[in-house]
């Protein structure tokens, strides 16, 4: 092989031919006079998928026709007159085209810096020298390095861009809680300085006064809202809620000032839509911040349409406005803390710039999604919120502190028949309404003695319930009294089914009791639907009932 | 030993026929305009090298050093200082140079700059003395002036001039300095002096 690769020049010493080509983890190949091959080594021929045998002997601008294009054959006339030349990958990148080594860097050959060099023998020139080197995995980490760069530079640049946004909005609080507080001050320094004050001068200044102090009411609670849900302590009170109402009281409270406006709101609000979990004030909150924001960006004379509807497995709430709409650049903002699109001293619209980044956090709070949509400016603009109604959806960043159990999905209850006993009315509709959701067939009872005749309804027809849930406290025979008189009765009449108990949440005692009684497990008080769902699940497997 | 005007001018001359092949080069690499010229050229003895250059070169420098050898022998530099190699770099590339510590392509295309001007400058110099030279491979070093001074190697012991080429970079409405130098032995240096006056003469 050595001696193929030496061709006509016999003088190189071959051992060392054979060094060159077998070792090195460069490219390197030689040439005569006539630029014709003469030594063409392992690298070479692994990178260039051509052998010795087949290179050896042809001139090398034949084998690689590009160099004379790129122009790179005058750097082997160079050679030829005792030049050494150094191809960089930066201005050349590459030398011959091979065939790439790494897919990713995205190149159409293997990117090389190489030297062209004379191949002398004393003083004359008898060829030149070529070696390559793949430099794929130096731009790799290059690259990786200049992206970690970009990265720290990016994190820098929002770094920053934060705290401007705060220091603007620092202006903006400022500057707003001020301004109710001056009218405020200004009237009662009226009131106090006059003797006598006319009724109706009297009467405006209370309703200044009345309206200025609600305002910054409101403010101060928008800025403890956003401070509770960054530090995580905002609690919702969850059970299921009827988006309708909640829409029209959301509807009632913005009239008055759509009204001043001259601002039509219409609503559309399909009677079918289901209930959803959620905390109804702040539900309300989230529906009044839409409607408000729509009324205050819209002018006179325009539109603001409310619908509420079942979308697929989620319950639907926009609010479109025909009012200044949203720039495009701002429009992936609009849900940030401290963003308005104009923080300018002299923008038109008042307000702190908070009440979407509320909305956007509570509706996650309540396992939903918010968008925000616009042609762009004046071209009005559209918020759609969708809520999970599918039974108990997941409830999203519920804090972990509040205390109550981890909210999850809650079971499947479906083809399970469930007594609920509970003598307390709301509480035995929400348990009804919530079992059901779940799957179950409920039928419910107010008292033991009630409890015990719908068992013997239930054994007469052979439907026996298959798990009974029943509240501890009742009055004349309690929870204690009825399962002891349920373990009593035989199989066939109910004295078997699986029982779960209501526990009250001041004795802790009770639980202990109730399983001694004849209960299989308890839940505590106050009511959590999927805590029970889980129970009442538990307890139906337990007993082998059959669930879906 | 001084250059007197007449051959200073020479000087100038000559170089700026292998500046002229060394900024076609460069342009045609890199498809943008390339222009480099000589403002000045002065010699020195080597011991005084770093004294000269302080005042126009600041911190630390990158240099492009090759050697070399036949019937002449001596060191060629193109010496310049980091901050204008970076641009460089970048103005050549069109990319973004990191710290050239770390930028090995960076180091290379500087290199290959050197290289050319190098080459073009003592190849036309090989010429005119009717000698063929041939070079080592070019190294570039990252270090301070008095480092790169001590680098020379050619006829240590000896009485050594330097030839300080100032070489200006003009490109995209830019201006860089870089010094190219180029050290010979006593002998050597009036050689090519001589060459010179003959080649002017041969001119007229």
């Amino acid at each position: 092989m050595a001696d193929e690769r030496l061709g006509e020049d016999r003088r190189l010493p071959a051992a060392l031919v054979r060094w060159f080509s077998e070792l090195t983890y460069q490219g390197l190949f030689a040439t005569d006079r006539d630029l014709r091959v003469i030594v063409w080594n392992r690298w070479m021929e692994i990178h260039s998928e051509r052998t010795a045998a087949e290179v050896v002997g042809r001139p090398l601008t034949e084998v690689y026709p590009d160099l004379c294009t790129r122009g790179l054959e005058q750097y082997y006339r160079d050679a030829l007159s005792g030049h050494i030349s150094v191809i960089s990958y930066g201005l050349h990148r590459y030398v011959l085209h091979l065939p790439p080594t790494n897919r990713d860097l995205g190149f159409n050959e293997m990117p090389q810096s190489g030297r062209i060099g004379p191949l002398s023998d004393g003083d004359t020139v008898i060829g030149t020298v070529t070696v390559l080197e793949d430099v794929s995995d130096r731009l790799a980490s290059d690259a990786a390095l200049r992206r970690q760069i970009d990265v720290q530079q990016m994190a820098r640049v929002a770094a920053e861009k934060a705290l401007r946004a705060k220091d603007e909005f620092l202006s903006t609080v400022s500057h707003e809680i001020r301004n109710p507080l001056n009218a405020v001050l200004g009237w009662t320094r009226i009131l106090i300085d006059r003797k006598e004050v006319e009724p109706d001068v009297l009467a405006r200044a209370l309703r200044v006064i009345d309206r200025n102090a609600a305002a910054q009411v409101r403010m101060i609670d928008d800025l403890l809202d956003v401070a509770r849900i960054a530090s995580g302590k905002l609690r919702l009170e969850m059970q299921t809620v009827d988006l309708v109402a909640v829409t029209l009281a959301a509807v009632d409270v913005v009239a008055p000032s759509a009204t001043a406006k001259q601002i039509e709101v219409r609503t559309h609000l399909d009677p079918k839509t289901p209930h959803v979990l959620g905390d109804p004030q702040r539900l309300q909150q989230v529906i009044w911040n839409l409607l408000s924001n729509a009324v205050k960006f819209t002018d006179p004379g325009g539109v603001v349409d409310v619908s509420v509807a079942p979308v697929g497995k989620v319950t639907r709430l926009a609010v479109r406005d025909t009012g200044s709409g949203i720039s495009p650049d701002f429009l992936p903002f609009v849900f940030e803390r401290f963003r308005q699109s104009d923080a300018s001293s002299a923008r038109r619209h008042g307000g702190l710039g908070l009440g979407l980044a509320l909305v956007r956090e509570l509706v996650e709070l309540h396992g939903g999604t918010v968008r925000a949509e616009s042609a762009g400016s004046r071209q009005g603009a559209t918020f759609t919120i969708d809520l999970p109604t599918a039974k108990w959806a997941e409830v999203g960043r519920q804090p972990a502190k509040s205390g109550t159990q981890p909210v999850s999905e809650a079971p499947s209850l479906a083809g399970l028949r469930l007594l609920i006993v509970e003598n307390e009315a709301d509480s035995r509709e929400l348990l009804g309404v919530t079992m059901t959701r779940c799957g179950a067939e409920v039928t419910t009872a107010s008292s033991c003695e009630e409890a015990l005749a719908v068992l013997r309804y239930a054994a007469a027809a052979k439907a026996l319930p298959h798990v009974i849930l029943s509240d501890l406290g009742m009055p004349e025979a309690d929870g204690f009294d009825l399962i002891r008189k349920i373990r009593a009765l035989a199989a066939d009449d109910g004295g078997r089914i699986p029982a779960v108990a209501v526990t009250g949440y001041v004795d802790r005692d009770d639980g202990r009791r109730a399983l001694d009684a004849g209960f299989q497990s308890h839940v505590a008080k106050p009511i959590d639907p999927i805590a029970i769902a889980v129970e009442v699940a538990r307890a139906a497997r337990a007993a082998d009932a059959p669930i879906e | 030993m001084e250059l007197t005007a007449v051959q200073q001018d020479a000087l100038v001359e000559v170089i700026n026929i292998g500046f002229g092949r060394a900024a076609a080069s460069l342009s045609k690499l890199t498809g943008q305009r390339v222009q480099l010229e000589v403002p000045s050229i002065t010699m020195c003895p080597v011991d005084e090298l770093s004294d000269r250059l302080r005042p126009v070169i600041q911190g630390d420098v990158a240099s492009i050093h090759q050697i070399f050898s036949g019937s002449v022998v001596g060191d060629a530099l193109l010496v310049i200082d980091r901050q204008s190699a970076a641009i460089l770099k970048e103005l050549l590339t069109n990319e973004p140079a990191l710290p050239l510590e770390i930028d090995a392509s960076a180091r290379e295309v500087l290199t290959e700059i050197g290289n050319i001007l190098l080459n073009a400058c003592l190849g036309t110099f090989g010429n005119l003395l009717k000698v063929q030279v041939s070079f080592s491979v070019p190294h570039l070093g990252l270090e301070t002036l008095e480092g790169v001074v001590s680098s020379i190697t050619v006829d240590r012991e000896g009485l050594r001039y330097a030839l300080i080429v100032h070489a200006a970079f003009r490109l995209k409405n830019s201006s860089l300095t870089g010094y190219l130098i180029i050290v010979l032995s006593v002998a050597s240096i009036e050689r090519l002096i001589r060459a010179i006056e003959q080649w002017e003469r041969d001119q007229r």
